[in-house]
């Protein structure tokens, strides 16, 4: 009985109702053509001068509809190979510094996956643009829903957080076999603090402290050369591809916003299970 | 003892019938994003349709103040870093002053919200005051308290903040943070 509408009330209430889906849908397209106008102001503002196309093919980007965590939001780039990509750059639209990465491929690079973990501050289109070798630039999207990843802090304190500053790892995800491409996962000690987040004790804003440049080569041959912003995740993790010609060393130099170095060789294939 | 428990009580089942929590004694320092009460006292609360009767209708000069968050670029970011905030929208007309509603804002920023909020009445206590900034934030209920304090006399809170707006369909504009 109680969720009876007396009849004469009907045809307003369909109205209310319709209304309001109208008004949503309303409120929905806004936001489409606020993201659009978003997109053409990066487009413009980091590309000065250049066409941005389509995906093609070329690239495509992965990433949870609605991350659990703003702050460590993992996002998949892929190529598929049927053009070769010299760069790739990581866009997220929304974030206040959108440029999140850009990802050079060496010779000894395979670049069909590479996989990183972001800060996202907002329902935010992510994307994802490889460049060819001619200067061509083909973006993919992919739309997040994450809120609040640049605020959020880094951990419990900031003293904990940079205790082990610099600390690498790296293992294999693959099996190893010389001559054939095999994924590699890089991990980073590093706090890789934005100058966002605000110090839970003191209240003050904990400075900006970030990696911004991870080389890694392969017995001399680059793999890849990444500048980074303010928008990579807490302690970064990179899982890249590579092909190594035979047992031999990765080389890893990460640099940080404070010009402090950190470097590590590792030995390939290393100890297994490692 | 037992009005405590009885504060408690009150305070707790306020909370579980949605009706928010009680009204904080001086400026809520707690976290910026939470639950807000459905009153302050000495302001008027005003929603999204009365807000746009009272803009669109003839009463004159009514100044509109945003108080929410915005992103601001880290003192020691490298200059190489592009830094391309998106814009901000807001109820056309809306002045934006990040950080007046602060539970305790720095010095500067509390003159200028001060100074700001003269020029913009016209150094007339009465001329209507609205204040917001997002649902759901305490900012707006701050900043709108602050005014009160400055001894305006029209204080208009409007809770359902930009979202509400928004999603009621009405327009915005893009405005510039200041100082």
């Amino acid at each position: 009985m109680g969720l009876r509408t007396p009849v004469g009330l009907r045809p307003a209430l369909a109205a209310a109702i319709l209304f309001a889906a109208a008004h949503a849908a309303w409120a929905e397209d806004q936001d489409d053509q606020d993201r659009l106008a978003r997109w053409k102001q990066l487009r413009t503002s980091l590309f000065p001068g250049r066409q941005v196309g389509d995906a093609d093919g070329i690239i495509s980007v992965e990433a949870p509809a609605r991350a659990l965590d703003a702050a460590l939001v993992p996002v998949d780039l892929r190529i598929s190979g049927n053009r070769p990509v010299r760069s790739v750059y990581l866009v997220i639209d929304d974030n206040p510094a959108p440029l999140a990465a850009h990802i050079i491929f060496g010779p000894k690079a395979d670049p069909r996956e590479l996989k990183l973990r972001v800060r996202v501050n907002a329902y935010t289109n992510i994307h994802a643009i490889a460049e060819t070798p001619d200067g061509q630039l083909h973006a993919a999207t992919r739309f997040v829903k994450a809120a609040g990843g640049c605020s959020a802090p880094a951990g419990p304190d900031d003293e904990a957080a940079l205790a082990d500053i610099g600390r690498m790892k790296l293992r294999l995800v693959g099996e190893f076999n010389p001559g054939k491409p095999v994924q590699a996962q890089l991990m980073i000690r590093h706090p890789n603090f934005n100058g966002m987040q605000m110090n839970q004790i003191t209240r003050y804003f904990t400075p900006a402290r970030f990696i911004r440049t991870i080389d890694a080569s392969y017995e001399g041959g680059q793999v890849f050369h990444l500048d980074a912003d303010i928008s990579l995740s807490t302690d970064p993790v990179i899982t890249f591809g590579f092909i190594p010609s035979g047992k031999g060393q990765m080389k890893v130099v990460a640099q940080d916003s404070s010009n402090t170095t950190f470097d590590r060789s590792f030995d390939i294939p290393g100890t297994p299970a490692g | 003892m037992r009005r405590l428990t009885m504060a408690l009580f009150l305070a707790l089942s306020g909370i579980a019938s949605g009706s928010g929590p009680a009204e904080p004694e001086g400026f809520w320092t707690g976290p910026t994003n939470a639950p807000v009460p459905q009153t302050l006292s000495g302001a008027k609360v005003i929603h999204t349709q009365a807000l746009a009767a009272l803009l669109k209708g003839k009463t004159p000069g009514v100044v509109i103040v945003d108080v929410s968050n915005g992103p601001r670029r880290p003192d020691n970011l490298p200059a190489s870093s592009v830094w391309l905030p998106v814009a901000h929208p807001a109820i056309p007309g809306a002045i934006w002053i990040p950080g007046a509603g602060l539970g305790d804002p720095p010095a500067s920023v509390e003159h200028y919200f001060r100074a700001r909020l003269a020029q913009a009445t016209g150094h007339d206590l009465a001329r209507p005051l609205v204040v917001y900034c997002h649902e759901k934030c305490w900012l707006s209920w701050n900043g709108a308290k602050r005014a009160l304090q400055y001894g305006y006399r029209q204080v208009y809170w409007f809770p359902d903040g930009i979202e509400g707006w928004r999603r009621a369909g009405m327009p915005t504009s893009v405005v510039a943070s200041e100082p």
